[in-house]
């Protein structure tokens, strides 16, 4: 490939406008899963993040030094601020996912995330880092040019028409590389182990009794269907890493990733790591394929066919 | 522009390419200028976060990712962009662990108080104290020892009771290897860890 065919390839990639509606349905998943998670830290704010909470502010710098991006460092060390901080947080979350401000709401979104998340660093999952991530560069996205309360005010005040414009869709596509990049590099992890290719990592995984949730048929725990799940997670998660970019695989993949991630929900107690991954699977999303979606259902549910993507 | 005015534009431009000279680009309109200035800022941008992202996520330390990772460590860590994605890699944990703490009052009796253990809580409760799971995971690691005595203070403080007030604090790990093919009612007993044990200073209660 010649270089100048590679800077085509890549402005066809990042910056060829297409629909913002499915960066527009990810910012409301993506809102949801921040809110859930501030909502479920409610009962222990405190004790996470307190003046007096389980790790200090202080010893936190000591464990994990170098400069962060940490409201807390310039908050006042007063639990009565820290109380408040939990509000305005949950508050610029639900914003975002109406919509409304949408611009200054994802940064302050993002600043307060990456803050608690920085606060304490050794309470965090997988989905606390993807959600953090994704975040990032969901700042610089056209996260509000549909189904957003922005966009129905500027409709109303004729700042815009009711189509809804292509838009360069760089940040989107670096979410999606995130996403691809969480599953392939997992793989590569399980690679350097030797429990998920001798094929019994899932016997230990399914024996940890922390993260047990629901009881699992019998047949599921035998030797041989622990060892097929444990192959058939490595074939998927290096699928999902590299396939999802071909558009033959990409539906049937986007499914088995689906049903996967929520058998996981109900086999493990991994709460809302599985929901903070598949809120980025609607980037994958083709819009087209939406519309047709969304017909269908209307369709279905006996009401007039309203366009989606206008 | 009049006619005369094109006609003497037209006039100028072929006496400059009869000398020789290159005809003059057409000029970029602001605008244009602006958003080339744009895109290349926004290509240097996805570039930058690209390789500094694949870089850091990679599970290898090959020569040329490591050191992007030492030069772009310290904008991950602010931004908080530093990723790793083991989940249950490179092997899954191999043993069933839970923590404990014992506090010895001034008048010397003893408490024991269990962390949220995850399989005796209900589905609900599971949710939300789920982060208890993943702190006890990392806590007892000696690389986190600095911990330790803030999580013994922060216990302290809230099971003080004025009239007999703790004096000093334990924290155990109990852990059972998970053994293939073992019945789970034939699981090992867990063996205890104490892996902080200390007393509290004056002030601590504070």
């Amino acid at each position: 490939m010649t270089l100048r065919k590679l800077r085509e390839a890549w402005d066809h990639f990042f910056f060829t406008p297409q629909s913002p509606v499915p960066i527009s349905l990810f910012r409301i998943f993506w809102g949801i899963c921040v809110s859930a998670k501030i909502l479920l830290l409610h009962s222990d704010w405190l004790n996470w993040y307190g003046v007096h909470g389980w790790v200090t502010l202080q010893t936190m710098q000591v464990v994990e030094p170098g400069i962060r991006l940490n409201l807390f460092t310039v908050m006042p060390q007063d639990d009565r601020w820290i109380a408040a901080f939990f509000w305005v947080f949950l508050g610029c979350a639900l914003l975002l996912t109406v919509g409304l401000w949408t611009r200054v709401m994802s940064v302050a979104v993002f600043l307060c995330l990456t803050s608690i998340d920085q606060r304490n660093l050794l309470m965090l999952h997988g989905g606390d880092t993807f959600l953090r991530c994704a975040g990032f560069f969901l700042m610089f996205a056209p996260a509000g040019a549909a189904f957003s309360l922005d966009r129905l005010i500027a409709i109303r005040s004729r700042k815009q028409d009711a189509q809804i414009k292509p838009r360069a869709p760089w940040a989107q596509r670096i979410i999606q590389i995130e996403l691809a990049l969480l599953y392939l590099t997992s793989f590569f992890w399980k690679l350097k182990g030797h429990t998920w290719l001798n094929g019994t990592a899932l016997y230990y995984v399914m024996h940890l009794h922390s993260i047990a949730r629901f009881p699992l048929p019998h047949w599921i725990q035998s030797a041989a269907m622990l060892r097929a799940g444990s192959w058939f997670t490595l074939a998927l998660e290096f699928s999902l890493g590299t396939l999802i970019w071909s558009r033959r695989f990409r539906n049937p993949l986007l499914l088995l990733g689906l049903l996967f991630h929520l058998s996981i929900e109900y086999s493990f107690n991994l709460p809302l790591f599985e929901f903070d991954v598949l809120t980025a699977y609607i980037l994958f999303v083709d819009p087209v394929d939406l519309e047709k979606w969304w017909s269908a259902l209307r369709q279905h549910l006996g009401r007039r066919a309203v366009p989606l993507l206008s | 522009m009049s006619s005369a005015g094109k006609a003497s534009g037209r006039k100028k431009r072929i006496s400059g390419q009869a000398k020789g000279r290159k005809p003059l680009p057409p000029s970029k309109s602001e605008a244009e200028n602006r958003e080339s200035v744009r895109r290349a800022a926004i290509n240097v941008f996805i570039l930058f976060h690209l390789v500094a992202i694949i870089c850091v996520a990679l599970p290898w330390n090959l020569p040329i990712t490591s050191s992007v990772k030492e030069l772009v460590r310290p904008y991950m860590r602010w931004t908080g962009l530093y990723q790793t994605w083991d989940m249950f890699g490179p092997d899954p944990e191999m043993v069933n662990s839970y923590v404990k703490s014992v506090i010895i009052t001034q008048d010397r009796h003893v408490q024991v108080w269990s962390f949220p253990r995850m399989e005796e809580l209900g589905f609900g409760e599971r949710y939300e104290k789920e982060r208890y799971r993943k702190f006890l995971e990392v806590l007892p690691q000696t690389q986190y020892a600095p911990l330790w005595p803030d999580v013994a203070r922060h216990l302290a403080r809230s099971l003080n009771n004025q009239a007999d007030p703790p004096d000093k604090v334990m924290l155990i790990q109990f852990q059972s290897e998970i053994r293939p093919g073992v019945d789970d009612s034939h699981e090992p007993t867990p063996r205890p860890n104490v892996f902080y044990d200390d007393y509290l200073q004056p002030g601590d209660l504070k």
